[in-house]
């Protein structure tokens, strides 16, 4: 058996994606499937290579909405994590008063939001950083919480302030959390901001999406989602990259 | 530095039938290495951290220094702990796990070693740029024996320190201790289920009755460093050691038939 190296499984990922876009370009073309139920691969990179600068500003917008409000999601995921790790006691509350935004359905507050605060990006940005702080809250407190108990008792025999404690043993211990919520958040940072679009938008990817779904026009609805997988395996590769380097001592737990 | 334990007990809550260890009590005069000894479930773990003030007894004192409580006389940092995870930050190197110290201790207390000269005393001098995960077990260990060292404390509580270290290592590093240990001469607490290493490196053996710990025996062990197995006088402590702890198995087990 050969030896698993990420060069040889970056290939196999390659050839799994190349038979399976031949599968489909052969299935369309042999069964002369009409373009209006499912476009052929090669009929939609055309579209894209055909549209290139107006899809180009799109993704702009969309993954310009996508990046800030995962920043600000992250951000005030990671500040209430800190905040419930130092004051023990206001968890309870405010973590029922996370659930329950996070169990809110992002369908009933999307268009709420659009409503209040126009076609802006600025929805988009708030409904994105709505779908991504949970994970972030939820992974950080554990970092934050579930602290090697030798350390702590380590720590303890030293008469560390609970400050120290915090900045030397809690806050570098969930690092790697943060990592494993921000490889949950990023991709559903790029779903959030196009279903916000798909809503109510002036542009984007989830605006162009929506226009061809309403004309059925399916290479231009298709087109975008090549784009979106692209970003979101640019990303998570991005992470894990990212990952490897700032936590160096445990062993890889990304899948590449 | 002294310590008094008199009749110190504790029962962990949730366990209010089955006390950790109940009425213990002992007096270690300054400079003295005590092996504690028992199967285990005996509580000498729990004493240990009863004395560190990691957890608090349930009834009964004890004094550190002529008067000091443990809480008192951590805060003074003269306690040093050490357990058998070498309980290393992973993130740092071996230099700045033990310069950590000057960060995370309160400001102005004294340190008896800078970094490097601690990485020295253990022969870590060469491994101070890498990383606790690049480092073998009884490297991991050292590292931690020469962060205890940075520490200016005269009470070294030590929790099975070499137990996850497989025979050899453990070898080298209790003579090591002993070196390191003789010209300092803190107090030391060690607590080991290990017959040999007790008798290695102690003055006195106090062995502990199981559930709940109590003091089956208090063994003095005159010999001179560096102690040999097959000397007779090892031989007859160890006899001892050995006939107290099969004493109070054998007892153990009638009382729970």
């Amino acid at each position: 058996m050969k030896p698993h190296t990420p060069d040889s499984s970056a290939r196999a990922a390659l050839i799994i994606v190349l038979v399976f876009v031949l599968l489909w370009e052969g299935g369309v073309r042999l069964f002369s499937v009409p373009v209006y139920l499912l476009p052929a691969p090669s009929t939609i990179l055309l579209t894209l290579a055909q549209n290139a600068s107006m899809y180009a500003q799109a993704t702009l917008l969309t993954v310009g909405e996508a990046l800030a409000g995962l920043l600000l999601g992250v951000l005030a995921g990671v500040i209430i994590a800190v905040l419930l790790t130092l004051v023990p006691h206001i968890e309870a509350g405010v973590m029922s008063l996370a659930i329950m935004i996070k169990s809110t359905p992002l369908v009933a507050i999307a268009p709420l939001l659009t409503l209040w605060l126009g076609f802006g990006v600025l929805p988009k940005i708030i409904i994105t950083a709505l779908l991504t702080f949970f994970p972030v809250l939820v992974n950080v407190i554990s970092g934050l919480q579930r602290v090697d108990g030798a350390l702590l008792d380590l720590f303890r025999s030293w008469r560390a302030s609970r400050w120290k404690l915090f900045l030397y043993l809690r806050l570098p211990s969930a690092v790697p959390y943060i990592f494993a919520a921000l490889k949950i958040s990023a991709p559903l940072a790029i779903t959030g901001a196009v279903v916000a679009e798909w809503t109510g938008a002036s542009g984007g990817l989830g605006r162009v999406m929506w226009l061809a779904y309403a004309n059925l026009n399916l290479p231009y609805l298709f087109a975008p989602i090549v784009i979106l997988a692209a970003i979101g395996i640019s990303l998570y590769r991005l992470l894990a990259h990212a990952e490897r380097r700032l936590v160096f001592w445990l062993p890889s737990s990304t899948v590449e | 530095m002294d310590l008094t334990v008199s009749c110190l007990s504790h029962v962990y809550p949730g366990r209010k039938t089955r006390p950790a260890l109940e009425a213990v009590d002992f007096t270690v005069p300054s400079g003295q290495f005590v092996a504690l000894v028992g199967p285990s479930g005996c509580g000498k773990s729990t004493l240990l951290r009863l004395i560190a003030s990691l957890i608090q007894p349930t009834a009964g004192r004890i004094e550190i220094d002529g008067g000091l409580t443990p809480s008192q006389a951590a805060a003074a940092q003269h306690i040093a702990w050490m357990s058998q995870s070498p309980a290393l930050l992973p993130w740092l190197t071996a230099r700045d796990n033990i310069a950590i110290l000057r960060r995370v201790l309160p400001e102005g207390t004294r340190l008896r070693l800078s970094p490097d000269e601690a990485l020295s005393m253990v022969g870590l001098e060469a491994a101070a740029e890498a990383y606790p995960f690049t480092l073998s077990g009884g490297m991991q260990q050292r590292l931690a024996l020469a962060r205890l060292l940075t520490l200016d404390s005269s009470l070294w509580l030590m929790d099975e320190p070499f137990a996850a270290l497989d025979e050899l290592t453990r070898e080298r590093l209790s003579q090591d201790l002993l070196e390191l240990w003789q010209p300092l001469r803190p107090t030391v607490l060690w607590v080991t289920h290990n017959i040999y290493e007790a008798l290695r490196l102690a003055n006195r053996v106090l062995v502990f009755t199981p559930q709940p710990g109590r003091i089956a025996a208090d063994i003095d062990v005159p010999l001179p460093y560096p102690r040999e197995e097959a000397d007779p006088a090892f031989q007859q402590v160890l006899l001892q050691v050995r006939q107290a702890l099969s004493l109070n198995r054998n007892q153990y087990e009638a009382a729970h038939a």
